[in-house]
This record gives C-alpha cells, structure tokens and sequence, in this order.
C-alpha cells in the first residue's frame, strides 16, 4: 500500500512517514501543494494524506485539482481548525475522512487503514488470538476453553481490541466505539473499564493479552 | 498639485462636517435674515409715516387756504401775505403755492415757485388725481409732492378754480438714503460679526465634547480604568459621559477577565511544556538503557495527551462563543443519553465505592438536542461530582420535563463547594482548591463547557451547595430548538 504525505511542516512529515513505514506502508513525502499535486498525478497513491495549510497551492487547491483529473485516490485531510464548515468543505471536495490536530498517531493509523480496508468486509464469526476466542455470534468469550463471565459492554469492548489486534487504540476511541461517548472525558474512566475487563481476560492466566502503550491507549496482542 | 488639490477639497469637506461649522451656519444665518428683517420693517415704517405726514402738511394747508378763501373772499393781499410770509419763515421744507382761476391764470403764486417746477407738467400730474398727493421731480431733481384742489379763488369765485401746492421732501428723501446707508451697513457688519460669534457660541457648546474626546481619545487597554468626570458637563453631555462610563466599567471587567484568563492559560500551557523540555533535556544529558529512554517518551507523551486535551477545551469554549456555531439537533430521550453516561461511569463510581444512579420521570423526556454535546456536558458533571465525593456517598443523575424546557439535574453527597468560591466556578481556569490543580488531572474547564453547552442550546446552568452536604447541579434547556 502506497501512500503520500503531503505536509510542509519537517517534523510532522518525518514522525508521519517513520509511523507509516513501520506499521508497514510504502510512503512519500512533499514538502508543498505544487510539490505533492505533481506526484500525485504522476505516481499511483493508495491513500493521500493532506495537510490543509500549504504553502503555494493549499490543500483545498490540491484536492480540488486532483478530483478534476480524475484521480481517485483516498483523501485524508489533517487540518488544525475544528469548524464544521471545515469539514463540510473537504468533503464536498471530495475528502473520504480528516483529523483535527493535534491528533494522536495511533488515532490516524487507525483511520488509515479503516480508509483502506473499506469495501466488502469478511463477515468474522469467531476471532482467535492465541488461547483467546470470541463468538461473535453467540457474544460468548473463553480462553485456554475456560468461559469469561463479562458484561455487554466489557464484552463489546474485547471485540474492539481483538478486531484490530496488534493496532493500539486510543482511549477517546475506545469511549466512542463501545460507549458512544463522543468527547475527551477524562481518560482514566476508559483505564477503570480496561482494568476491569482485565481482571476477568488476563489476570487468571500466565499469558497477558491486553497491554497499555503509555501515553496513547491499549493494545490486544500475545507477543509482549 | 492634483494631490494637493484633493487634499484641499477633503480638508474643506472635512470642514464642511464639523459641527461648529453647522452651527455657526445656522447662527449666523439666523442672525443675519433677524437683522435684515427688523432693519427693513423700519425702514417701510419710517417711509410710510413720512409719507404721511407730509400729505397731512398738505392737506392742512389745503384746509387754511379754502377756509381763508371762504371767509375773506376778495382779500387776496392778505392771502398773499399769509402765504408769502409762511414759506418764508421755512428753511427745509420749503412749500410752494398757486392759485389758479377758471381759466388757469395764476392769481398769486408763491415767488420762486416756477424756478423750482415746471408749472404745466404740475398742473397735468395733478389734474388727474384732485386731492391726492403725488410725488414729482423739480428742475433741479429735488424731490417734491405736489397736490391740487377746486377752490373759488377768483372773482366772481367760481368751481373751476385751482390751488396748487408743492412741498420740497429733499430733506425726507436725504434722511431715508441716510438710512438705507446704515442699513446696508448695520448688514454689512453683522455678516461680519455674527459668524464671528456664533462661531465662538459653537465651539463653547462643544467644548465639553472636545474634552470628553480627548479623555476616551487617551483610554487603552492600560489605562482603562480612567474615567470620565461628570461633574461640570451640562445635563445630556453628563448622562453621555456615564453612558461611557459604564460602557468602560464593563470593558474593564471583560478585559480583566480576558488578562486573567491569559494568565491561567499561559500557567497551564507551561507546565506540560516545562515538563517535555526537562524529562528530555535530563535523558539526554548521558546515555541511558532503552527501558530508560522509553519511559521518558511515555511520560513526555502523557504530558503531550495533557497539552491536546487543553488546547480542545480552549478550542470547544472559543468555537461555542462564536455566532456561527450551529447545533446539529435531534430528537433525544434524555433518560436514555442519562443511562449511557451512567454505564460509562459506573466502573468509576464503583470503584471510588460511589453510587451512581439515574432517577427519571416515567413519562419520557424527549428534547431536541445536540446529542455529542449534552452527553459531555452531563459527563463533565458526573466526573466532577465522582472526584468530590467520598466513598459511601451517592451520586444521581435526573431529569424531568416542565412546560417548554427540560432539566437534566446531577447531585451528589461530595464535599460541596464554599459559598463564596460559588459564583466563581463556571470561570475558566477556576479551581475551587487550588492546591489540587494539576496533580487531579482536570482542566479548570468543565464547567465552563458546561455552561457554554447549556448557552449554546439557549437555556442555563444552576449550582448549589451546601459545604459537607454536596452539590447540586441543574441545566435548564427549551425543550425544542425553534427560537
């Protein structure tokens, strides 16, 4: 999966591409509007993520520009202004998402690849990770064959953090995906819920799987 | 030059403009249409009664000669002398008379009388109009009024007989040109003057507007708290200047706000800032393991999350303040935003050994809100109302609906807040204990936002306290969006 970075600021570009390349995209960076149009069109780009404030030619020219010739690419735009018109703007240009910075790099990895797995889903019945397994189905959890006894919500909660297995999800995600809470809360209503449901998934048995990246949220994995 | 020119034409316009100007205008104006008018009603008055006057001389004289005439018919000497002798005794005003027989013989005529008019242009001129007196040019251009009138002079007497008499207004005529010269003159000063003065009226009108100018000219943000004396102003500039005053009382007060407000951002922003800096500038100051060198990161980003979370506050209470924030309504079921905020926290709650319950009407409460933001405001409320309340205590979330607006109501059994922080709490920035304000996390803004939701949806937001006992928080919200 290829994609551009369009961002004047050095340091954003550079934390952008050394993320994206480790969590394993092939990645291009251009430092300006006329830079990032010009490889735009010229290469091929799975997903363009696009900073709205550029010099020369800002990001509205940009995606503007690309839509009339026909490029289909995934737009991503990261702007630093939170007004809804803002967001309007970019998608009636043709945006498929956007982030408001400052955004946290794990919020954007997730969007991307949400972004660039659309399209027809698997439908998943059952996710297995190491002697963990969930029935989607039944909404019934064991591990090493042993039945966790868990709420609706520890039990939505688990499928969030095993569905995207690996990828670290921030707690204002977590909050949004499984309570419908759409704001920053304090946070640490999010680690009372983890604790909780790590009580019941980890605590009995050797192998943690549920493991907190401090600073930026949680992450289901067997490896340490 | 052309640039002179325009610079010219604006001063002039800009003159134009002033108010002095104006009423300078309108003073002199008036003045000068005052002074014209008085001056020429004289002038008509004086005319006139002149005019009068001397046409009652005439006909006074008219009235001796017939009465003469009637009563000494045949005496013509002494009609003669009385005659002569009269006109003689005149200086200005000189008077002439002739009497005529039927067949316009002069009988007598007053001596000097044909050098002075052209005697058939007289006899013409008055012929017409018998008994009238009539103005007529002498040889000599002075002015004279002449009238005639049937009398019997001759003898026998008979009814076509005529006396003539003219008088010499020369004088009256010098006296009313005299006049016209101080008229014109008396204008001619006045249009000097009056500007003169009105001008010095206007600018001792405007004065006090010139001093209140030039107190606000010099009020700044430093010196705000300059005010305007209003003592000496006459009554509407006084009232104008306590107008000001309170317009600057309530600008001190924003801008004091808006200083402090600074202030606490500036504090809030340093810390975080000042804690990346050191934690970085420490672990690079010698080489350290991995694990070192990752819980630095972890620590700098914790403070990093810390900075976002401010900056999204600050961006959320700016954007709500803004006009052109628009609230995305729908129909809610308040119960049912209660019951999800109430499951999120319940872990929470438990786990500070809380109760958290809902108490809600059973009739359904149904609003139309902004879902995302209600949910905040009542989530900003439970977790305030979790950090102060002790283990053992409760916390309930209600709601009701009243006749148009619906109340969302958070109470708990905490420790409450001091009646004189009270008022004071939905400030930015604004702990109640001052002591605990980095360490508990919070930002000192979620009763601001609280307030700003509440404003937003166009209703408000109520606290009350009782220290030791718990707080009670109420949002009061129309019902339906349509304002």
């Amino acid at each position: 999966m290829r994609i551009l970075v369009i961002e004047d600021e050095a340091k954003t570009a550079k934390f952008l591409k050394k993320g994206l390349v480790e969590a394993g995209f092939v990645v291009d960076v251009a430092e300006d509007g006329v830079e990032g149009l010009y490889m735009a069109l010229e290469l091929e780009f799975d997903l363009i993520i696009l900073d709205v404030m550029l010099p020369s030619l800002d990001g509205w020219q940009v995606l503007t520009r690309l839509r009339q010739a026909g490029r289909r690419a995934l737009v991503l735009f990261l702007t630093a202004r939170d007004a809804v018109h803002e967001r309007v703007r970019g998608f009636e240009l043709g945006a498929d998402d956007y982030l408001v910075k400052p955004f946290a790099f794990s919020e954007l990895l997730a969007r991307v690849r949400s972004l660039l797995r659309r399209g027809p889903a698997r439908p998943q019945q059952t996710i297995r990770m190491a002697d963990l397994e969930i029935d989607l189905l039944r909404q019934r959890a064991t591990r090493a064959g042993q039945r966790l006894d868990l709420t609706t919500k520890e039990f939505l909660l688990l499928t969030l953090l095993a569905r995207r297995a690996g990828e670290v999800l921030s707690r204002t995600l977590i909050a949004e995906a499984v309570w419908d809470m759409n704001f920053d809360s304090d946070t640490n209503v999010v680690d009372v819920h983890v604790r909780r449901l790590r009580s019941k998934v980890d605590e009995p048995f050797p192998l943690k799987l549920i493991h907190t990246v401090r600073g930026a949220g949680y992450v289901l994995q067997s490896d340490q | 030059m052309s640039c002179n020119q325009t610079s010219n034409a604006v001063g002039i316009s800009r003159f134009w403009g002033t108010l002095a100007f104006r009423l300078t205008a309108g003073y002199a104006l008036a003045g000068l249409l005052l002074v014209f008018f008085a001056t020429a009603s004289l002038y008509l008055v004086l005319l006139t009664e002149l005019e009068k006057s001397t046409d009652l001389f005439l006909a006074d004289k008219l009235h001796v000669l017939r009465t003469m005439l009637r009563e000494r018919p045949n005496d013509l000497d002494a009609l003669r002398e009385e005659v002569e002798l009269e006109s003689a005794a005149r200086r200005y005003e000189q008077f002439y008379i002739r009497l005529l027989d039927e067949r316009n013989t002069p009988l007598l005529t007053t001596p000097g009388m044909a050098e002075q008019l052209e005697m058939p242009l007289l006899a013409t001129q008055t012929r017409s109009r018998p008994d009238r007196a009539i103005a007529m040019k002498g040889r000599h251009g002075q002015s004279f009024r002449v009238t005639s009138a049937a009398a019997p002079v001759g003898s026998p007497p008979s009814q076509t007989d005529t006396i003539q008499i003219a008088i010499d207004v020369s004088q009256e005529q010098e006296l009313l040109a005299r006049f016209r010269f101080w008229f014109w003159a008396i204008l001619l000063g006045s249009f000097v003057i009056l500007p003169l003065v009105g001008y010095q009226i206007a600018r001792h009108g405007i004065r006090p507007v010139e001093q209140m100018t030039t107190t606000a000219r010099h009020i700044s943000s430093t010196n705000l708290h300059e005010r305007i004396l209003p003592d000496g102003y006459p009554v509407e500039l006084a009232s104008l200047a306590d107008t000001f005053n309170q317009m600057l009382d309530r600008l001190e007060e924003s801008f004091g706000r808006i200083s402090r407000f600074s202030a606490d951002i500036a504090h809030d922003l340093r810390t975080p800032v000042n804690n990346i800096r050191g934690e970085a500038e420490v672990a690079l100051a010698r080489a350290r393991t991995a694990d070192e060198y990752r819980d630095v990161l972890e620590s700098c980003l914790e403070e990093a999350v810390r900075l976002s979370d401010l900056i999204g506050d600050l961006l959320f209470l700016a954007r709500a303040e803004s006009p052109l924030t628009h609230l995305h309504r729908e129909r809610v079921n308040v119960a049912e935003l209660l019951g999800g905020v109430r499951e999120y926290y319940e872990a929470s709650a438990a786990d500070g050994g809380v109760s958290l319950t809902t108490m809600v009407d059973p009739k359904p409460v149904i609003a139309e809100l902004d879902r995302t933001l209600v949910q905040r405001a009542v989530g900003n409320l439970v977790s305030n109302a979790l950090a102060h309340t002790p283990p053992g205590g409760a916390v309930v979330l209600g709601t009701n609906a009243g006749f148009s607006t619906i109340r969302i109501e958070v109470s708990d059994t905490g420790v409450g807040i001091p009646a004189e922080a009270l008022p004071k709490v939905f400030d930015r920035f604004f702990r109640v204990d001052s002591s605990r304000s980095q360490g508990s996390g919070g930002t000192g803004l979620g009763l601001s936002i609280v307030q700003s939701i509440a404003q937003l949806h166009g209703g408000n937001v109520e606290i009350s306290s009782q220290p030791g006992q718990g707080t009670r928080v109420t949002l009061h919200v129309p019902a339906s969006g349509a304002r």
